[in-house]
């Protein structure tokens, strides 16, 4: 299995903007690994063939840590009315001028790793669909239930890079 | 106990979209701009009845740019809730990772955002203007200014424990000192991070002097500026009373934060979430001031440190001594304050009181009714909290005033200027939607800090005819 790493991100704050928390909370039991606790951000336990991080948002520093893997795989919520609920995509290195956004997305920081150090990853999307994103913590039941299933879809992925 | 939900359409909940309304006549010309922000600012009413000491943790969620501003604002308006002094150490601590904020802020803006403009030019092809552009253009460059960022970053995370929401600044203090080795970590790291400042100065200026006639001309606007000063009118992030200077550059206010009520009144317009705050003494809407890089070296006399001191003079004389208008000078500013930060940092690691371990003050009394009010120089601009408490401690009021809203009528005005030069006729173009960016840029407004679900847009333009109809719209 090429190295690999599942990275999560979002605000736990803001309710299905923390669904990569769950998901990467989700694989690390079925891993047999420990979740991660708030501000948690897994990167002190890298350093396997398949790793798992979760951070507030990717930025560019991220980028160094990127360098060693094959493949990558991120994890976010989506709010898109016309994508499935869990809207899987391969993604590739690319860079928009960024308007005032001061996060990178996940093509973004492919684009960084590729022009900076010469890296390309296979990259991958999981996105689930989001429905509330007000001031609270923890999932509505619809985008919980969207979690679960987003996990064992990236288990599939890590096993079989051509699912999905 | 009864309750009530109020339930907001998703788009106005989730922050991260701004949006641009032109409104054409029959001739093709502007007639009026609006710059949206759709952000619902519920946070404040979702604080009523917590415990005044959640707030340092509570409100740095607000965003993950500049969670440290937040965090340490509240430490402060906690301070003042409480009735407590901190200990120096513990101030110069606070200080200290918010130079480090500033660093990594300020690096992210002008490498990530604005160098790309600046050196590949507004009408670059967009696949190549932007950071990758600046890493073809300079490697090494690039490589440096991840590091700068990482430098700041790292500051955070000695003292924070984490990059991102750190847990540190508490009522009366903070939770920990700073080690000899992480003070020595620091330090060991901190020229390359200077030299990197410097050059990207260099580079600003140079930009600068070979667009001399666009920098002066593009959206400046006269206003009022606001900004921290110390006890000899310095430039200071952390701490000192509020300066309000004129168009002209008289002063027009100076006061002590927590008096700010007394002075700063907000303007509501109907199509925006974001209200206007103003100078009461000076009137909606001449009172309109301006905040950040260029608001605070308006309003200053000196920079307390020598390099940024040095380059502080060279930007003084833009405009002969008066304050600076061009938005553009913004990015100069943002720069000058960076190697403010990175001297500021080696002021504060050689203090003597830096590594003590008087670093909170004993916990206030138990039954605390009041009020305190927290101010700090944010990266973008001045920022209040402002907290009322019942007399056990929970909040019954909070009152947040945050840089991008202080630049609100700013930001309308000068993407209006650029609509006005740029607009003619019923379309748009990537040309007049790359300049209004730039402009609204030059405030490094934070629109999509906290919520990052994919499937948003961070900007969009809307041209709208004399009828109502739209004519054209184009997002990014």
């Amino acid at each position: 299995m090429p190295r690999t790493l599942v990275i999560g991100f979002g605000n736990i704050d803001r309710a299905d903007d923390g669904a990569a928390f769950a998901v990467i909370n989700t694989l690390r039991r079925r891993l047999g690994r420990p979740p991660l606790g708030e501000g948690e951000t897994g990167w002190e336990e890298t350093g396997g063939d398949l790793d798992t991080v979760f951070l507030h948002q990717l930025t560019p520093e991220t980028a160094e840590s990127l360098v060693a893997y094959r493949r990558i795989v991120f994890v976010d919520a989506h709010v898109l009315e016309n994508a499935p609920e869990i809207h899987t995509f391969p993604v590739t290195p690319d860079f928009e001028p960024a308007a005032f956004t001061h996060h990178l997305t996940p093509a973004m920081m492919l684009g960084l790793l590729k022009a900076l150090y010469g890296a390309e990853p296979e990259g991958r999307v999981v996105s689930i669909r989001g429905y509330d994103f007000d001031f609270r913590r923890g999932l509505s039941p619809r985008t919980g239930e969207l979690a679960a299933k987003a996990a064992e879809l990236i288990l599939g992925l890590v096993e079989n890079p051509v699912q999905g | 106990m009864a309750s009530r939900k109020i339930t907001i359409e998703p788009v106005t909940r989730i922050e991260g979209h701004g949006r641009v309304t032109i409104y054409v006549n029959d001739q093709g010309k502007v007639e009026e701009s609006f710059f949206h922000v759709d952000e619902f600012r519920g946070l404040e009413k979702f604080c009523e009845g917590r415990l005044y000491f959640e707030m340092p943790q509570i409100t740095q969620r607000i965003c993950g740019i500049c969670p440290v501003s937040h965090h340490l604002a509240a430490a402060k308006a906690c301070d003042a809730v409480a009735r407590v002094e901190i200990p120096r150490p513990a101030k110069l601590l606070r200080e200290l990772m918010h130079m480090g904020q500033l660093v990594q802020s300020h690096g992210m803006h002008f490498f990530h955002l604005a160098a790309p403009d600046l050196l590949l030019g507004f009408d670059a092809d967009p696949a190549t203007r932007n950071v990758v552009g600046i890493i073809k253009a300079n490697p090494e460059l690039a490589l440096k200014a991840v590091a700068l960022r990482r430098y700041g970053q790292r500051i955070i995370e000695r003292l924070g424990g984490k990059r991102v929401h750190p847990n540190f600044a508490v009522v009366g203090g903070v939770n920990a000192p700073l080690s000899p080795k992480d003070r020595d970590e620091i330090l060991a790291d901190h020229a390359e991070a200077l030299a990197t400042t410097r050059t990207a100065v260099d580079i600003a200026k140079g930009w600068i002097e070979a667009n001399q006639e666009t920098v002066s001309a593009f959206a400046s606007f006269p206003s009022c500026y606001m900004g921290l000063v110390d006890h000899e009118g310095g430039l200071h992030m952390y701490d000192g009373e509020i300066r309000v200077k004129g168009a002209d550059g008289k002063l027009l206010a100076q006061f002590r934060p927590e008096y700010y009520l007394a002075h700063v009144a907000e303007h509501v317009e109907s199509w925006s979430f974001l209200k206007f705050p103003y100078l009461r003494k000076a009137g909606w809407p001449q009172g309109t001031y301006r905040v950040g890089p260029l608001g605070r070296l308006n309003v200053v006399d000196k920079i307390g440190t020598p390099l940024a001191q040095e380059e502080f003079l060279r930007f003084r004389q833009i405009n002969g001594g008066k304050p600076v208008e061009g938005s553009l000078y913004y990015h100069y500013a943002r720069l000058i304050e960076t190697v403010y930060a990175l001297e500021r940092i080696t002021q504060l690691l050689d203090d003597r009181d830096i590594l003590s371990t008087d670093v909170c003050a004993p916990a206030p009394a138990a039954k605390i009714p009041g009020q305190g009010v927290g101010v700090i120089e944010a990266p973008r601009g001045t920022l209040f909290h402002d907290y009322s408490t019942d007399e056990d401690g929970r909040l019954t009021r909070v009152n947040l005033i945050v840089a991008t809203g202080n630049n609100n009528w700013a930001m309308n005005t000068a993407s209006g200027l650029v609509a006005r030069a740029f607009v003619n006729g019923n379309r748009l173009t990537e040309g007049m939607l790359n300049r209004v960016e730039a402009a609204i840029r030059c405030y490094d407004p934070c629109l999509s800090c906290a919520t990052h679900a994919l499937g948003k847009m961070p900007l969009e333009i809307t041209l709208v005819g004399p009828d109502g109809t739209v004519l054209d719209r184009i997002s990014r």
